[in-house]
């Protein structure tokens, strides 16, 4: 489960919204129902519906609300104890794929919300959103990298939007277990082309 | 069996139409064989004549898009004679049918999750896709027009990096996503072939400096 803060007492609605999280990325947006993530929340049936009108309602909820806790913890990473710049970049490429665990989890997730989002037009803002938050965490730490003088002058915004992609791109083929696209073999890829344009080391920092 | 409906052999394309535009709209988990039925004007029986199930339908559906493509790919490889606009042809071929038949491609993945058949068809057709794209760019390195590397991983690399642009020309849903999602490629694809893509040939002195 996604880091949550130790000092939150989790309220019945986070509580639903947690067991929705794990729900989506077991079943899939489709076989979800509320039953289920009523007796996963120790909830009745009726204070779902008490708390969320509907369940298009609590599918949107539930994706938003995983998505803003990984995103907090993933920000909230950036303490600074990475070795360098680059070890940090490479930190963050590792944070956006499908390893096993908790990012596999996200990713199930994160596909699922592409599924929505390219028939309805609510979910895009979530999507979009989305997106611009992971933006602005791979183009702020490009950012520093360039300020310390550890890595070459770049235009960041391009090379943020080809990283982005890749990821994508990569990490939905290692989810569903293409034999062409390995997770290393991933990883090594999205790292070269960064270094290629940051004039890094093409060798991936060791994970 | 039902029996051969009467005007059967007119009815298989639009049943694989009917089927995207359903899907398009549904998706997969949305989408009955009599839903489908009612788009294309015939009944559900009719349908299941020519296609076992749901599954089959999406597969038949995205492998005639596919075959269209490589039937179009084909007369363009006798048009184009440099590798170089083969494969910018491929790219904005790729990223311009993007937000209309992207959405057939981003439901068949969580398919592939959870079901072996469509897991089998994604392969089959990528590894179609990924192969003729490596086709263009082995050519194009005997012609010394690229520079080395092993096109297979290059394939693998522009499959998924379109892949992933895709993505964000289905939920952007404009020219301008298009457009970007080209340059995007296209500057991945200069810098591991060494070939200028994004401007006409012999204009090399205008190379952009990276900006969009």
């Amino acid at each position: 489960m996604t880091a949550v803060p130790a000092t939150a007492r989790r309220s019945a609605r986070e509580q639903i919204l947690d067991a929705a999280v794990e729900r989506i990325a077991s079943d899939g947006i489709d076989g979800v129902r509320i039953a289920r993530i009523a007796m996963d929340a120790r909830v009745s049936t009726s204070l779902v519906h008490y708390h969320f009108e509907s369940r298009e309602a609590l599918l949107a909820e539930a994706l938003e609300h995983s998505f803003e806790l990984a995103g907090d913890v993933r920000i909230g990473e950036d303490n600074g104890e990475a070795p360098s710049h680059a070890h940090r970049l490479a930190a963050m490429i590792d944070q956006c794929l499908p390893y096993p665990g908790t990012l596999e989890r996200d990713w199930l997730l994160w596909v699922e919300l592409w599924l929505r989002a390219a028939r309805r037009p609510e979910l895009r803002e979530t999507a979009a959103r989305l997106y611009e938050r992971m933006h602005r965490w791979f183009g702020a730490a490009i950012d520093a990298g360039i300020a310390a003088g550890e890595f070459a002058e770049t235009d960041v915004g391009p090379l943020v939007d080809r990283t982005l992609a890749l990821l994508d791109g990569f990490g939905i083929r290692v989810l569903i277990r293409d034999p062409a696209v390995p997770l290393p073999w991933a990883r090594a890829e999205v790292w070269r082309m960064l270094a290629g344009e940051l004039g890094l080391d093409e060798e991936v920092p060791p994970r | 069996m039902s029996p051969r409906p009467a005007t059967a052999h007119l009815r298989r394309p639009e049943i694989l139409a009917a089927a995207r535009e359903v899907i398009r709209e549904r998706g997969v988990n949305g989408t009955r064989i009599a839903d489908v039925a009612e788009r294309v004007g015939t009944s559900p029986p009719a349908v299941l004549y020519y296609f076992e199930s749901k599954e089959e339908l999406l597969r038949e559906a995205l492998t005639e898009v596919e075959e269209r493509f490589y039937a179009e790919l084909q007369s363009e490889l006798t048009r184009i004679p440099s590798a170089r606009d083969r494969l910018v042809w491929l790219v904005e071929s790729t990223v311009d049918s993007g937000d209309y038949d992207a959405v057939l491609w981003i439901e068949l993945w969580p398919q592939a999750l959870r079901n072996e058949e469509l897991a089998a068809t994604r392969e089959a057709l990528d590894r179609r896709w990924r192969g003729a794209i490596a086709e263009i760019i082995h050519e194009g390195q005997q012609r010394g027009e690229f520079a080395g590397g092993d096109p297979d991983e290059l394939a693998r690399l522009t499959a998924s990096l379109l892949d992933g642009l895709l993505i964000q020309v289905a939920l952007e849903d404009s020219e301008v996503s298009s457009a970007r999602a080209e340059e995007l490629c296209l500057a991945v694809l200069e810098r591991e072939l060494g070939c200028a893509f994004r401007q006409p040939v012999g204009s090399l002195a205008n190379v952009p400096s990276g900006g969009y």
